[in-house]
């Protein structure tokens, strides 16, 4: 699984605060990107079909009918055909979306708030602090964020807050590590110096002169996050370890409808093209905002 | 260079106890009392008893990780509670297995991120470029239990080339480095070695096309020096990073393999690992990831010596 | 010579290697078996992973002193003599049965099998303090023969048990209780893990090679007693793949010759490529068991009758692309002992509904309930769809029911602690989904209904009890006429289904595919298979 992200070349630093012209630069470089704007489009389809499912949904995503089970694409009244219960893919897929984005992004969220409050905080206060944290953050680091997470799920037993959990503890020694190394390069930065001299509180100098630095590479390096996060999710609930039946989650759908790959290859590919796709609108989203954000240099 | 050694050394010591801490708590971690983790339900009361003093768990929480850690030490991991049998002996045989499979996607995952690295890197912008880029997003995109379900349907039903399952016609307790055996190793392994041909892709690229943009580049270049003389002096410098990168992905491998080891029923730790998970067998789901995280740590310490033995930028001292 | 050469020459002589193994081999015939557990059952004596492991690692290896007739496929099996030639309660006292054994018989390690190789059985699982005493065979037994009070050896060939209570379906227990060699047990320095790996029977098949979550190797027992079961195949390779769908792949590929339990959803696969898809009638139901103690959801008759009231059982059927049929009870409407009950199991969702209504419960607002299942494995059937399917079922009529999913081997567990033990109780676990055997009358009805088999002391799982079917059950003891002894379990199993002691669903029929390789294999209409019937 690509829980492995390279840790992100060391992040430019500039002297200046990122003004809101910096961001506007950004977004309209996105805008011109191709691939980005390729990318969001699929994106902002996917997480669209899966928050409006409630509505848009043709169907019950419960519902099943033995009668109607795993009927090709295209059927009259299935347009993705049904599942192996006779329930509408589509409206599956859908409601589906919900869980697997949720499992997806969740973790990613909470370890990038988490992670950049831890290194803040002993990027700035520094000295053994600093080093306590980060020595036993490279615990984590000993363990293959594939094999944390099967272990944490494995011990929590299955379910979805338990997987969110050990997700989430999978992404938060990387985050931290991103913003200390961040932290520590503003911090020998000449105007905090000069704020901190001024008498400015520690808490204000985060907030006003750090903060907007460090949000930046930790941003990108979060959104390099997602795919992973998406992917080792599906994996935890293909497993068994991850949402339990019958909710509606790609990774689950793909192992229960693996053995209609003969009868109806098509409609047991479905859940797993639908990762992959997602996945690589995340990766290529990513390398985008990355590229854009770049332009500082 | 001792010194340094050394100093890796002394390094790595804390973070390898901290690994068996993280493993001696997933007991803690598992719901209910600690002693139904680590017992059968229906274990006579000698058992309890030889159970009780092993984890020492009337003991303060300290202790019982002393004691336990004593005999992991000592190579006692402690018995399966579903098969009875020792742990160690299980999860050894399994990660000969793990290795194996981990070790030779790795394989082709370096060879393959390495060639497609080197031609995209070299031919920077062009159509070879963007193949190799399109397949490195591929590659870490991909979820590869997927990707291990769609080849076995192409390439051991629909075109039976390879095996389907297993690790070798008589078990893996026979394997041999023959073609036989080794048809049994294909399918697993392209599919695990996807992520680090991905990743290795990327890396390879960007530092290929970054040295040939930089200006001592060209200049040797402009006095005439050989394009192999160019492409001696570009892997010599970006040998270093895909070493440490390809080290890593080993370890993520090893760890990773779970999902490819359940589709292929490959007997390895990733099986292991399943079958401990819905067996709420917690001593070998401890053993199994204690055993794991030790080759991560090693690995990342081998990985860590060997960086700079061989980076040209770093003195030789 | 560089290296890289000489790789290539090194590899270049394995190959030939390789092909003379081959034809050395070429003359045993091979049937490789891929099985749906996640290990090779426990090869000891007493198999672990339930009823379905006992084809596997039970009777090829071992024989038990009272034996079912598994290699009939054309009508059910009966008991016929195994290790003992004859049994016999005592006319005077009821409660002792006189069992007289085989002579000539020699475990696979060349010891003579006698009176006290029994009795050192007896004690191995039932005498803690035995020194042979073995808790993991004793687990796995225990609850099997519940009536054995105490036994003694009459002589060289001649052994007494005693049952607790007069007890005329005590000769029903016995098919699962198997005899191993003490000899081997001492010789391998009196350990059992030893054992598992260089085991000795008297059975059909000598074990060759045990590769733990593997692989078993059995040899076929050219010296074994009954002439009439000699192995039709000379290698029989049990090959763990719980998968369903890597076993069905592995049979596509050629890489086994038969799968048990393939995913319903790949038969016409299966069949498009000439491979043969074997079942027969099987006294099997899958059910969920209830709990009735205190505090379980499922204590009021109403909650019962209407779960058994909102499954449609034929869509269930239609899942599992016909390999199943609907259930009526505990047992088929054929049986003798499915009697009259006046519950009739079918799909109304109104009477259940308004059973619910009754209770106090609807959809708005439904009763909630935890329901512990299997991933999948021997006689669960298509164990995650079909509980889907049932939970979906369920919902309609106001039950919220949630699962706790496990391997088998822990489903075994907590179904051998029963609703009341810690490892349920503590989750809130008021049911279980298990395939059940019911295959004879103690298997299909008086374990589950006696309140003195009521968990641990057996697999009386949820704590039924009904002082009529005590007393019913009570008489059938002391029956030793089959007709009188029918009639009484007609009456009990007639009560089981009125007080929806279970929620029945459907009754499986044990598949199994066969490539065209495989000539001949019988399949018994039980879950006891005789891999003796393999031909290749």
């Amino acid at each position: 699984m690509s829980a492995t992200l390279p840790l992100p070349s060391p992040v430019a630093v500039s002297a200046a605060q990122p003004s809101r012209s910096y961001w506007a630069v950004v977004w309209r470089q996105l805008r011109r990107d191709p691939m980005a704007l390729a990318a969001g489009g699929v994106l902002l389809l996917i997480i669209a079909a899966a928050v409006f499912a409630p509505w848009l949904a043709p169907a019950d995503p419960y519902k099943a009918s033995m009668i109607k089970r795993l009927l090709p694409i295209g059927s009259s009244g299935f347009l993705l055909g049904t599942d192996e219960l006779g329930r509408d893919l589509l409206t599956r897929l859908m409601y589906g979306g919900r869980l697997s984005l949720l499992m997806g992004v969740v973790p990613v969220l909470a370890a990038f708030g988490i992670g950049t409050a831890i290194g803040l905080f002993a990027g700035y206060v520094g000295g053994k602090v600093n080093m306590v944290i980060m020595r036993v953050l490279d615990v984590f680091y000993a363990f293959p964020s594939v094999l944390l997470a099967v272990a944490i799920s494995g011990a929590l037993g299955p379910g979805l807050s338990n997987s969110l959990i050990a997700l989430t503890l999978v992404f938060v020694p990387q985050v931290v590590r991103v913003a200390e190394s961040v932290t520590i390069q503003v911090r020998q930065l000449d105007y905090i110096e000069a704020a901190r001299m001024s008498g400015a509180s520690a808490f204000s100098i985060i907030r006003v002169h750090v903060l907007g630095n460090v949000l930046g590479p930790v941003f990108v390096y979060a959104t390099g996050l997602l795919s992973v996060s998406m992917i080792l999710a599906s994996g935890l609930s293909f497993l068994g370890l991850g949402v339990k039946p019958p909710e509606p989650e790609w990774g689950l759908m793909l192992n229960t409808l693996r053995s209609a790959i003969y009868s109806n290859p098509w409609v047991a590919a479905l859940p797993g093209l639908l990762i992959f796709v997602t996945s690589i609108a995340f990766n290529l989203l990513a390398d985008s905002v990355r590229s854009a954000m770049d332009i500082r240099r | 260079m001792f010194a340094y050694i050394l100093k890796r050394l002394i390094y790595a010591i804390p973070i390898a106890l901290s690994v068996t801490v993280v493993s001696f708590i997933l007991v803690y971690l598992a719901p209910g009392d600690p002693l139904s983790a680590i017992a059968p339900a229906d274990a006579p009361e000698e058992v309890i008893i030889a159970l009780r003093s092993a984890y020492g768990l009337d003991q303060p929480v300290p202790v019982q990780y002393g004691l336990w850690l004593m005999r992991a030490v000592q190579g006692d991991l402690g018995l399966s509670i579903a098969t009875g049998r020792e742990v160690t002996s299980e999860v050894m045989r399994a990660v000969g297995n793990t290795l194996l499979l981990a070790g030779f996607a790795a394989l082709i995952g370096v060879i393959a991120g390495c060639l497609f690295g080197a031609l995209a890197g070299y031919r920077h912008g062009s159509w070879i470029d963007r193949i190799a880029t399109a397949l490195s997003v591929i590659g870490v995109s991909i979820p590869h239990y997927w990707l291990g379900l769609v080849l076995t349907i192409l390439f051991s039903i629909w075109r039976p080339w390879f095996p389907a399952m297993g690790a070798g016609p008589g078990g893996s307790s026979e394997w041999l480095w023959d073609l036989e055996h080794f048809r049994y190793l294909v399918l697993p392994a392209v599919t695990l070695s996807v992520i680090p041909m991905g990743i290795i892709t990327r890396t390879v690229r960007a530092l290929v096309a970054d040295m040939l943009g930089q200006e001592f580049v060209s200049a040797l270049r402009a006095r005439g020096l050989s394009g192999v003389a160019v492409f001696r002096h570009v892997a010599k410098n970006t040998a270093p990073t895909v070493l440490a990168v390809a080290g890593l992905q080993i370890g993520y491998l090893m760890g990773g393999s779970i999902l490819v080891e359940t589709v292929f029923a490959w007997p390895g730790t990733g099986f292991l690992l399943n079958t401990a998970i819905f067996q709420r067998d917690i001593p070998l789901l401890q053993g199994t990831i204690l055993v794991l995280c030790m080759f991560f740590v090693v690995l990342n310490l081998l990985v860590d010596i060997l960086q700079p033995m061989i980076d040209p930028r770093m003195g030789r001292a | 010579m560089n290296p890289c050469k000489l790789k290539i020459s090194k590899w270049l002589l394995a190959l030939p290697l390789a092909f003379s193994l081959h034809t050395e081999l070429h003359a045993e015939t091979v049937a490789r078996y891929g099985i749906s557990m996640a290990d090779i059952p426990l090869t000891t004596g007493q198999p672990d992973r339930g009823a379905g492991a006992y084809q596997f690692t039970g009777h090829t290896l071992y024989d038990p002193l009272i034996a079912w007739e598994a290699n009939v496929g054309t009508r059910p099996g009966k008991l016929i003599p195994g290790l003992a030639t004859e049994w016999k309660v005592d006319a005077k006292d009821q409660k002792k049965w006189v069992f007289t054994l085989r002579k000539g018989v020699k475990f696979h390690d060349d010891s003579e099998f006698n009176a006290d190789s029994v009795i050192w059985n007896l004690d191995k699982v039932l005498a803690d303090k035995a020194a042979q005493f073995d808790a993991k065979q004793s687990a796995q037994v225990r609850p099997r023969v519940p009536s054995i009070d105490s036994y003694r050896k009459l002589g060289d060939y001649s052994v007494e048990i005693t049952t607790k209570e007069i007890d005329a379906l005590f000769p029903y227990q016995l098919p699962w209780f198997l005899i191993s060699s003490p000899a081997q047990w001492e010789k391998l320095g009196k350990d059992w893990n030893k054992v598992a790996s260089q085991p000795s029977g008297t059975g059909p098949f000598k074990l060759d090679k045990l590769v733990p979550r593997e692989r078993a190797d059995l040899v076929k027992n050219t010296a074994y007693w009954d002439k009439t079961r000699l192995a039709k195949t000379d290698r029989i390779v049990l090959v763990p793949i719980p998968d369903a769908m890597t076993r069905a792949n592995a049979l596509l590929n050629g890489q086994v010759d038969i799968i048990e339990t393939p995913p319903p959803d790949v038969l016409p696969q299966l069949k498009a490529s000439g491979f043969k898809l074997v079942q027969n009638v099987t006294p099997h139901v899958w059910p969920y068991h209830f709990s009735t103690y205190p505090g379980s959801p499922w204590t009021d008759i109403r909650v019962r009758k209407a779960a058994n009231l909102a499954i449609d059982r034929d869509a269930v059927v239609q899942l599992m692309s016909g390999l199943a049929s609907p259930a009526k009870g505990q047992v088929d409407a054929s049986s003798p002992w499915f009697g009259k009950p006046t519950f009739k199991l079918g799909y109304d969702l109104a009477a259940a509904r308004k059973l619910m209504a009754e209770a106090g419960y609807s959809q708005a607002k439904p009763l909630k309930a935890k329901i512990i299942i299997a991933q999948g494995g021997t006689g669960q059937m298509l164990s995650l769809p079909m509980n889907e399917f049932v939970q979906q079922s369920l919902a309609e009529v106001g039950i919220d029911v949630s699962f706790e999913v496990v391997e088998l081997e822990n489903l075994y567990r907590h179904w051998r602690a029963g609703a009341k033990g810690d490892i349920n109780a503590s989750k809130n676990i008021t049911a279980i989904n298990l395939g059940y055997v019911t295959a004879d009358p103690f298997y299909a009805i008086t374990r589950f209904t006696d309140s003195k088999y009521v968990a641990p002391n057996g697999v009386n799982w949820g704590g039924y009890n009904n002082p009529k079917v005590d007393a019913a059950l009570e008489k059938i003891r002391t029956t030793f006429d089959t007709k009188t002894q029918d009639g009484l379990l007609a009456f009990v199993h007639q009560s089981m289904v009125d007080d929806a002691q279970m929620l029945w669903v459907v009754h499986d029929v044990n598949p199994h595919a066969l490539s065209p390789k495989v000539k001949e294999f019988v399949q018994a209409q039980h879950w006891f298979q005789d891999l003796t019937t393999i031909r290749m």
